[in-house]
């Protein structure tokens, strides 16, 4: 036998416990959580960079937790998910938007998430921020971006019109009469952008409309098509059309580059227009508060004006097998300081959940007169609609429905009878 | 008898061989790999459509799917939505193909003798249409048509043969010959290109002798290339209505099957009904509908190629 050196000694020491921790699994590779995501945020350009940051700031901020992101389409993201709940493949965490929230909560697979929220984050968010998101008493989803529709008026247009541009319309009236004088002074201009496709979303953006009319053509169960209420606010937008007050056809998307044109007086959108026009025009943001105005809707015969909430939501799965780590991220892009400049004020154009900014300098971001007017007056205006696993049906029966009353000459009895007879085979 | 009889021996050796080769497992088994792959990919959706649609089988929905019957037929007997989907699907198909065949047949006739560059530049020019993506031309009609700013409406207005725009899409009416006159734009040179193979397949000696006969233009197309083109003209008409049956893309970038249910198709209320409404039941019993009809084209269309 040969006996070692104290060197030999040393080395050989030093080789065994470097092997040791070679071959014996890291500690932070095995303690490290997968949280998969899917969302549309990574799926488009303009948000892509803002939400591959957000995610990479929280996967330094939380070194045990890694966030797969998969990203489906807006238009996608809710057939998608049904399937693979159906295939039980779920992912973790899901970014969902209007009845695609409720459809997916309609297969009972979506984690209430009460009991998760801390009494401290509970105080921080918006009072009524929850209050749409029940599903059969369970609050199913977390608001992750508030995104209501405003009543946006071109002020521009209006001088034009010989209308005064710091008074908006306050009813359907006043409304009718701005309309008629700006379609009179500029006839290449689209009086009002409504979203009339035929569409779930189409449904929930021209739901205030009808609501403010009194009219409520499906509750949740059943059609009420033939309400004299309803009836009426089909014939108001049939005359819309009548005088080329309305451009049928055309998503919400397809008016935003025409009013960066100043070529649509009044815009029914949400906090998304005013980054789609500064984008399409170099607008500063000085020059578009004296050239764009936002307020509530004029009120129609109900005498209230109504809102629809088209923001973003997170849902976590009931599959999810790291929900403690899945709410940490939920968390973390709904209200943590980092995630809502970066993303929900940045290209996610729209206001956070949150009752106060968490941040000075997110406060004085905040403190503009567009966004003001989302939070004090637009804000407590939303109503939601019945949404859940019949609203899709039915909005292809109403929404077929207001679009023969606005492009076709069937009277609006007819097709209001129609509306109702195919709610009720639904 | 010996001219008569020599053409038949061919024939015979042909017919004999085939028997051969029928007499031979072998080839039976060689099919095999093929007849269970056709077994996975097109016999198992067909079989499960067909048992879906006696479910009641909602995607979304927490319940199981139920055996109902024939309760979906029944409800798309009484659905005047799908007889409306039937009818302008029947509308959308035939005139489209009867239009893009008159007009494939009349551009192949007139750019038939055109010589030299200038004749190949014009059949490369119509042909231009068939190599445009079909999504692409339903966009690229939906901005043309625009009620306003659409390039349709502003050279009408500049022309001065219309007041005011014209609600092209918007319109119950002019939706679906709209949306049927993108769909003949783009299928046109699919029949200008068969049927100008076809006419140039038309023996010299048979145009020459009518010539000579003193056969008239008109003579010559109604009494000469017309029967030549028949078989060619049902083969594409066939494949086309088949094709045009399953259009979903043009109708959707277009118009959603709107405005109301104007230029809703089958496909389109299929699509609805399976991915808005996530009624897989009900959608499938459409869908068997569907397989049906188009099943009695395809058996046209065979029997065609067969004939032919």
């Amino acid at each position: 036998m040969f006996e070692l050196t104290r060197l030999g000694r040393s080395a050989l020491c030093a080789t065994s416990i470097t092997l040791l921790f070679a071959t014996s699994p890291g500690t932070s590779a095995a303690d490290k959580v997968t949280i998969t995501f899917a969302n549309w945020a990574s799926a488009e350009g303009t948000t892509k960079p803002a939400i591959d940051q957000v995610i990479a700031d929280f996967q330094k901020a939380h070194p045990d937790i890694e966030i797969k992101s998969e990203s489906i389409s807006f238009t996608e993201i809710a057939r998608q998910l049904a399937l693979r709940i159906r295939a039980g493949n779920p992912p973790d965490v899901a970014q969902l938007a209007g009845n695609d929230t409720f459809v997916i909560a309609g297969t009972g697979k979506l984690e209430p998430l009460a009991g998760y929220i801390s009494a401290d984050l509970k105080a921080r968010l918006k009072a009524d921020a929850m209050t749409g998101l029940q599903y059969q008493g369970k609050l199913i989803a977390l608001p992750w971006m508030l995104a209501p529709a405003g009543f946006w008026y071109n002020k521009a247009v209006m001088a034009k019109a010989g209308l005064d541009p710091e008074k908006p319309p306050r009813t359907i009236d006043a409304l009718t009469t701005a309309m008629a004088a700006i379609k009179k002074s500029q006839p290449d201009v689209i009086p009002l952008a409504l979203d009339t496709t035929n569409r779930p979303f189409s449904l929930q953006s021209n739901w205030p409309w009808m609501a403010t009319f009194g009219a409520m053509p499906f509750d949740g169960t059943k059609g009420h098509a033939e309400s004299p209420e309803m009836k009426r606010y089909l014939t108001w937008m049939r005359d819309l059309a009548k005088n080329g007050y309305i451009d049928p056809g055309r998503k919400i998307g397809e008016f935003r580059p025409l009013a960066a044109q100043d070529k649509v007086a009044f815009v029914w959108d949400q906090v998304v227009l005013q980054g789609v026009i500064q984008s399409a025009n170099k607008m500063s943001d000085a020059d578009f508060y004296k050239h764009w105005g936002v307020t509530t809707q004029p009120a129609g015969p109900s005498g209230k004006p109504y809102s629809f909430e088209g923001g973003h939501q997170l849902v976590m799965f009931a599959d999810s097998k790291q929900k403690k780590a899945a709410w940490t991220f939920i968390e973390y892009l709904a209200a943590s300081p980092n995630a809502i400049k970066t993303y929900t004020l940045g290209p996610g154009s729209s206001l956070p959940p949150l009752s106060a900014a968490p941040s000075p300098d997110l406060a004085a971001k905040m403190d503009t007169p567009i966004f003001k007017s989302f939070t004090t007056q637009i804000i407590p205006t939303v109503a939601t609609p019945p949404f859940g696993p019949g609203f899709a049906a039915a909005s292809t029966a109403i929404m077929a429905g207001v679009q023969q009353a606005v492009t076709g000459t069937d009277p609006i009895d007819q097709i209001a009878r129609s509306m109702q007879q195919e709610l009720d085979r639904k | 008898m010996t001219g008569a009889q020599s053409p038949r021996q061919p024939l015979a050796k042909h017919s004999s061989a085939r028997r051969d080769r029928e007499s031979l497992p072998w080839l039976d088994a060689m099919m095999m790999p093929s007849l269970v792959v056709l077994a996975i990919v097109v016999g198992y959706p067909v079989v499960f459509t067909v048992l879906l649609s006696a479910q009641d089988y909602n995607l979304v929905g927490t319940e199981a799917a139920r055996f109902v019957g024939t309760a979906n037929y029944e409800k798309l007997a009484a659905d005047p939505t799908f007889w409306r989907a039937l009818v302008n699907t029947a509308v959308y198909t035939f005139g489209s193909v009867a239009v893009s065949l008159l007009l494939g047949l009349g551009l192949a006739l007139l750019t038939e003798n055109l010589p030299g560059r200038r004749g190949r530049l014009a059949r490369a020019l119509l042909l231009a249409p068939w190599a445009v993506p079909f999504v692409v031309v339903a966009f690229l009609f939906r901005y043309m048509y625009l009620q306003n700013g659409g390039a349709i409406n502003a050279l009408l207005l500049s022309t001065g043969l219309i007041d005011a725009p014209i609600r092209w899409l918007n319109a119950a009416s002019l939706a679906m010959p709209a949306v049927m006159v993108t769909n003949i734009w783009a299928m046109t040179p699919f029949f200008f290109l068969l049927l100008s193979a076809a006419l140039s397949g038309i023996p010299t000696e048979v145009l020459e002798s009518a010539r000579v006969d003193r056969a008239s233009g008109a003579d010559l197309v109604f009494r000469i290339k017309l029967p030549f083109l028949r078989n060619a003209m049902i083969i594409s008409s066939l494949l086309m209505i088949i094709s045009n049956f399953n259009d979903f893309a043009k109708i959707w970038a277009m118009t959603q099957g709107g405005p109301g249910y104007s230029t809703t198709t089958l496909v389109v209320y299929v699509y609805r009904q399976a991915f808005e409404n996530f009624a897989f039941g009900y959608a499938s019993a459409i869908g068997v509908v569907w397989l049906v009809l188009l099943l009695g084209f395809a058996i046209a269309y065979l029997r065609a190629i067969r004939m032919n």
